[in-house]
């Protein structure tokens, strides 16, 4: 299917479901051509994956209902429709059900899709990352690279809907994770970069290759330490991790209309200190989910979330947006063709400092430096409760980083971080997905040892 | 579902095999599948979303040598499948290897589908939408009781899969099960108690079951948990249920036993068959059809999925392999060779993982802990491990104080960590109730894809297990 045959088909089955009865409907089409090369010691396998799906969406007067199928053809339309409608039928009023959006547009999102990836070649791309493999392998004798990938993918989304209105777009990534073990005289670690990116020449394999090494490397003594209370800095792409985890759903309206966020009723309130502001911005060049309208077709934007440390406003697709009698933020977000639109994020930034990460490390007497941790997750939005084990950190004395640590947890409570625990915010912006942060300086934290 | 037969005729799936080989490939193999899920999520008493979903195709893996090329497509006529075929050999052929990509195996010919008696895709919309609506209800027990929402999930798997050896094997699974979460606020604190429970089963397990009191008890348990403490940090004497102990194996330890893990260095347990790396009580099994579990008799790469000794009586015994990696093991394939679905190459995967159990009772268990923490799963909130290393972080559910070798008050927003080899040798009495859960809601993801697993064990008394509190 081409692209205008992909609109063609999806304006065929809002036409449809009109004619069955349905007093709205919308029709999301999404195809995605994703490659992905693995490795191991070596290249290990490559695969091309085609695929397509429709979402069909109906209203019944406030009855919603939506049914998904990858068998996207017009012969099989009829039955789409039909099986949403049947849905629709048995399906109870949603009393706070107004109208699908209205609004369709492009925002003037720029660098969402680069033309280089779709036309890689298998050769091309196996080689590039080959020769990031062979560079772990020559970075010391006592690294091997054990695992990671390589993944493109061209997507393009066409939504039309039965106000009359329509849209298309294209739109490019890639990701890159690596791993590598260092083994000495009985002693193990190792060591993993990620990045990802819009564009292709945006990653350098090679430096990424090289970084995962050298962590692998100077992790060989790491230990655990004693349980302690002291100011902990934490490295640009683990804090992202931290701010999506934490911050995603209280500023999600939906949370907050139904009770579930800590932030609901603290608009215009202050929250953190003066030197914190996280914007939402669609529309910034390159972004990991910049793009011009979101899952429903609605005009991406750039939202202030927090400013100056006071709560400025929640995020909102169509549905979330009448309830509260508001104007979408355009963050509608579907995590695959088959679910329900719903808020979420675009690109979810914590607004860099001026301080680089070498100075934040200077300035710190006593200290720990996080590389990197698992289980962040973990961490409980509703409550703050902030957890994650440390596999990679250092400690800081005297303005230094010392001895690596690793295997301790660490422990706090993230409204409570923001309110007065972040004390300084780095000036090195760097994403993890679609979360963006610098390195940060946190007062006190507590870290569970041994 | 259409017939094995007839899908096999009508994308003459035979043909693109013979096409392979006449492409210059070693090895081929085609798997079809048709995969139904339907989530009705029911949201403080209103219905959010009926989401019903159709996914098929179908993926094509061949072998240059130790070369693999792997493409997929759910536009299934016959010219994307030439596409496809050719894409495949491409991507075989820009990789250069002098190995050998797969183990030998047995021959398969079967066809095996879960015994069930009302298929849950073909219930009306009407019924499935009014038993979660009145689950929901159910759940508003007090006015601390902020938020509810209930997910009943229904899926139905079916897949085939057809290989140049010779090798012809369907499957098909059918499982339900409901999910609830209740958010409870007492005096400020808010705390979230998500649990589900689900079963290879069709619908009558979901017009059996009470799930009125099923959601009103997790309601109870948000309202306990938001009103108690948090544990005291540190070092503490544990006894874990068997819902926790079954994700903590299977996360801190079942990874780690995984094959292609274990040859590329990634695994703590490399280099250490025959070796007593957990206490004697201590024997793990993965095995394809066990009660509780998932249903998986064979697996993506058309091999049986047997029993599989993995610890006995503390010593480590196999790995887990598919036939990539029972290839550098010098092993056969135990079957654990899955994909998540058609767009997907098959990956070292368990199936049910699970502690076999011994003889201690649950009271016996805690009887002589002066201080410790009963670790309970509902309510649990999720997990990560670094196999590599094998450490774990846990964040389980509202829990319970042991104290002079009696159940005390509740505790909250317990966490474990640790390692999981000093975990297993600090295992010093096992139970002798076994336990196994599997869940249509969430599925256990691997190198980007997700796998329906099974997991359990007994109750289990651990000497030191670090515990973090908030």
């Amino acid at each position: 299917l081409e692209e205008g045959e992909r609109m063609e088909l999806a304006e065929l089955a809002v036409k449809k479901a009109l004619s069955m009865g349905a007093t709205e409907a919308e029709a999301y089409i999404q195809r995605a051509k994703r490659v992905r090369v693995e490795f191991t010691e070596e290249i290990e396998n490559m695969k091309t994956i085609e695929s397509l799906g429709i979402a069909l969406r109906v209203a019944l007067g406030k009855k919603i209902a939506m049914y998904s199928t990858s068998i996207v053809d017009e012969s099989e339309i009829g039955n789409v429709v039909a099986k949403a409608v049947k849905i629709a039928k048995v399906a109870p009023e949603d009393p706070h059900w107004e109208n699908m959006n209205k609004k369709f547009g492009n925002a003037p999102a720029e660098g969402y899709y680069d033309e280089t990836i779709g036309n890689l070649g298998h050769q091309e791309i196996v080689e590039t990352l080959s020769s990031a493999v062979n560079r772990m392998k020559d970075y010391d004798a006592r690294v091997k690279p054990t695992r990671g990938f390589l993944a493109t993918s061209v997507s393009n989304v066409s939504i039309a809907n039965s106000y009359n209105v329509s849209c298309e777009r294209k739109e490019t990534g890639i990701g890159v994770w690596m791993r590598t073990k260092a083994e000495d005289a009985g002693m193990k670690s190792t060591g993993s970069e990620h990045q990802q990116a819009r564009f292709w020449k945006e990653i350098n394999f090679e430096d990424l290759a090289e970084k995962a090494a050298e962590k692998s490397v100077k992790f060989l003594k790491a230990k655990p330490i004693s349980s302690v209370k002291m100011s902990v800095i934490i490295r640009n792409q683990v804090f992202a991790n931290i701010l999506g985890v934490i911050l995603s759903g209280p500023i999600n309206a939906d949370w907050v209309q139904k009770g579930r966020s800590p932030l609901a009723n603290k608009l215009g309130t202050q929250i953190a200190p003066e030197n914190i502001s996280v914007v939402d911005d669609g529309v910034m060049y390159g972004g990991w989910r910049t793009k011009p309208f979101d899952e429903e077709g609605h005009p991406t934007q750039k939202t202030s979330v927090i400013e100056n440390g006071v709560l400025k406003n929640y995020l909102y697709d169509t549905y979330t947006a009448l309830k509260d009698n508001v104007e979408s933020t355009g963050n509608a977000q579907r995590y695959y063709y088959w679910m329900n639109p719903q808020p979420s994020p675009n690109n979810l930034i914590l607004k860099p400092g001026e301080t680089s990460p070498e100075e934040i490390i200077r300035g710190t007497k006593k200290g720990t430096y996080i590389e990197e941790t698992i289980g962040e997750w973990l961490s409980n939005p509703v409550s703050g409760n902030l957890n994650a084990t440390i596999t990679h950190g250092y400690l800081v004395e005297n303005g230094e980083l010392t001895e690596p640590i690793k295997g301790v947890v660490i422990s706090g409570n993230f409204y409570e971080l923001l309110k007065n625990g972040i004390e300084i915010v780095g000036n090195d912006s760097r994403n993890s997905m679609q979360n963006y942060s610098s390195t940060v300086k946190l007062t006190q934290l507590t870290i569970a040892g041994k | 579902v259409e017939e094995q037969e007839e899908i096999r005729k009508k994308l003459e799936l035979e043909k693109i095999l013979d096409k392979a080989v006449d492409l210059g490939v070693s090895y081929a193999d085609v798997r079809y599948q048709c995969y139904d899920y339907e989530v009705i999520t029911v949201e403080n008493k209103t219905l959010k979303s009926y989401s019903s979903r159709r996914l098929s195709g179908l993926g094509i893996r061949v072998a240059i040598k130790g070369a693999v090329g792997y493409a997929s497509t759910s536009d299934l006529s016959r010219n994307s499948l030439e596409k496809t075929l050719e894409n495949a050999t491409k991507a075989a052929k820009s990789i250069k290897s002098e190995k050998q990509p797969f183990g030998e195996t047995e021959i398969n010919t079967a066809d095996v589908k879960l015994p069930i008696k009302i298929n849950p895709v073909d219930v009306s919309p009407e019924e499935k939408v009014s038993i979660a609506l009145d689950a929901n209800k159910s759940a508003w027990i007090s006015d601390r009781i902020k938020s509810a929402i209930t997910r009943l999930g229904l899926s139905n798997d079916f897949r085939l899969y057809i290989s140049s050896e010779g090798t012809k094997v369907n499957v098909e699974t059918t499982l339900v099960g409901l999910m609830h979460e209740s958010v409870a606020k007492v005096n400020g604190v808010m705390e979230r108690v998500p649990y589900s429970e689900s079963v290879c089963a069709g619908f009558e397990f979901i017009k059996s079951t009470d799930w009125n009191s099923f959601t009103a008890d997790i309601s109870e348990l948000a309202i306990q948990a938001a009103s108690s403490k948090t544990p005291p940090p540190g070092t503490h004497p544990v006894v874990i249920d068997p819902e926790v102990f079954g994700v903590v194996l299977h996360e801190a330890f079942g990874h780690a036993s995984e094959g292609d893990l274990v040859f590329t260095g990634d695994s703590v347990l490399q280099n250490k068959l025959g070796v007593q790396l957990a206490s004697e009580s201590v024997t793990v099994v993965d095995e394809g059809i066990v009660e509780g579990g998932y249903f998986y008799p064979f697996d993506d790469e058309g091999v049986k999925k047997k029993r599989t000794v993995i610890v006995e009586n503390g010593v480590l015994k196999n790995y887990l392999c598919d036939r990539h990696s029972a290839l550098q093991f010098g092993v056969e394939s135990t079957g654990n060779g899955r994909a998540q679905d058609f767009e997907n190459i098959p990956i070292v995967r368990q199936t049910n993982y699970y502690l076999q159990p011994r003889d201690y009772k649950l009271e016996e268990l805690i009887e002589n802990i002066d201080f410790g923490i009963y670790v309970r799963e509902k309510g649990w909130t999720g997990g990560q491990v670094e196999p590599g290393m094998g450490t774990f972080t846990f964040g389980v559910g509202p829990s319970k104080v042991i104290r002079n070798g009696e159940l005390a008050e509740t505790v909250r927003g317990v966490v474990i960590s640790g390692s999981i080899l000093e975990t297993l040798k600090t295992v010093d009495a096992v139970g002798k109730d076994l336990k196994m859960t599997t869940s249509v809601f969430g599925a256990c993801g691997k190198g980007g894809q997700r796998a329906t697993v099974g997991m359990g064990g007994p109750h289990v008394r651990v000497r030191k297990m670090t515990v973090g509190g908030r």
